[in-house]
């Protein structure tokens, strides 16, 4: 009966292990054995009405105890999935509303330029065609086109350093690859269906890339309308070239470049500029000619920008 | 046994009554729950070997409790907080695996 008496010892006992040993070998309170022994001996009075009282209290008390303990380490976890599902529901809320309102946005703007267009239909015919080769130039009507499809695929991440961002593709390599483009003769550009016009910036935020602050994910698509062939010749002479050359050989970042005979790129709808202005009176006395407004082209890839070949 | 049947009385009604556990107790209860689990299993093999007593059997259980809690409070204070509580979790799990292998040896004879 009693294996974890005091006679319980096992084999020899390495007094390094003294710890290990108690815990291990003896797992069992030893207060039952000795009870047990008084009991035995008939040395231990049986239990008054009082001390059974107490018993009975303080067990009552330890149930509560340890189911309020289970019940609220049960709790966070619970609540936890409840706020996140809360701001799952948010998200997908908000996404949809922005989509609703990027659709109003498409809509009132093709309304804007067939209202446009048929106001400048009853001017001159070389005025109209003056608006329109502005409107394509400016990315505010939708093109399409024989063309170039560059593609740029993320690499494979590094495994010494997984959160480094060197085998992405970042906003300055869509940077240079479409100045690039500019300057070998693109008519127009878009990025993943974004239409790259005068003020479109390509940025990055974290670790994704905006394009006019749309967040973009690999493989990045670049739609360029124009002389495809003509293009992909010239652009492998440029720095731009060279650049894919070299984002390919280093980082493993994938580069195909395809010819396409159709590409249908979106427009970007009417831009309105903005123009910072100094307010009269508050301007400093400056040199003249020094103090021409400052336009808000925040784009870092505008046409005219880019290296010339 | 009035232990015992305290015990479950004292489960059924937190279960119905719902108490909730004041926040600054809230980082000892997952080591307070691990030694109540280990006082639990002592006592059930010490009814297997037939020397259950209900005394040491909550004594064990309240000072289990209170002696793991204030373990974790100690690491706390010392900075040591998660190492602490890793040493009593191997402590009293290896107390329970063997209690539970004991109580096995008596319920199933291997």
């Amino acid at each position: 009966m009693s294996r974890h008496g005091p006679a319980a010892a096992r084999g020899p006992v390495d007094a390094s292990m003294t710890l290990l040993n108690e815990v291990s070998r003896r797992p069992l309170d030893p207060g039952y054995q000795l009870v047990a022994d008084e009991r035995a001996a008939g040395v231990r009075r049986p239990p008054t009405a009082r001390s059974r009282a107490v018993v009975l209290v303080v067990a009552l008390v330890l149930g509560v105890a340890l189911t309020a303990a289970t019940a609220a380490l049960r709790q966070p976890a619970t609540s936890a999935s409840q706020a996140r599902r809360v701001l799952e529901s948010q998200i997908v809320d908000r996404t949809e509303e922005a989509a609703a309102l990027q659709d109003q946005l498409d809509g009132l703007a093709a309304e804007i330029g067939a209202l446009q267009s048929a106001l400048v239909g009853s001017a001159e015919a070389t005025y109209r065609d003056e608006v329109a080769a502005g409107a394509v130039e400016a990315a505010v009507l939708p093109v399409h086109g024989p063309g170039l499809r560059i593609v740029l695929t993320d690499g494979p991440p590094d495994e010494d350093d997984p959160e480094s961002l060197d085998s992405r593709v970042q906003d300055v390599d869509l940077q240079v690859l479409v100045n690039g483009l500019w300057g070998v003769g693109a008519e127009a550009v878009a990025i993943n269906g974004e239409r790259i016009g005068s003020t479109t910036a390509i940025r990055s935020a974290g670790s994704a890339v905006l394009v006019d602050l749309t967040p973009l994910t690999s493989p990045y698509t670049v739609e360029v309308v124009g002389d495809g062939d003509a293009m992909q010749t010239e652009l492998s002479r440029t720095l731009a070239g060279q650049h894919l050359a070299t984002l390919r050989t280093t980082f493993g970042i994938g580069v195909t470049t395809a010819t396409a005979r159709r590409l249908d790129l979106p427009g970007t709808g009417p831009t309105t500029l903005r123009e910072a202005s100094v307010p009269a009176g508050a301007a400093p006395k400056l040199a003249p000619g020094s103090a021409s407004g400052a336009q808000d082209v925040g784009g870092s890839a505008g046409p005219g920008e880019g290296s010339a070949p | 046994m009035i232990a015992v049947v305290g015990l479950v009385v004292g489960v059924v009604a937190g279960l119905l009554l719902q108490p909730t556990v004041p926040v600054e107790l809230q980082p000892y209860l997952p080591i307070a729950v691990v030694a109540a689990l280990d006082a639990l299993f002592g006592g059930l093999r010490a009814l297997l070997d037939g020397i259950f007593d209900d005394r040491v059997f909550l004594t064990s259980f309240l000072s289990n409790v209170v002696v793991a809690a204030l373990i974790v409070f100690l690491g706390d204070q010392l900075g040591v907080g998660t190492q602490l509580s890793t040493a009593v979790v191997v402590v009293l799990g290896i107390r329970i695996f063997s209690n539970a292998a004991s109580i096995r040896r008596h319920l199933f004879k291997a």
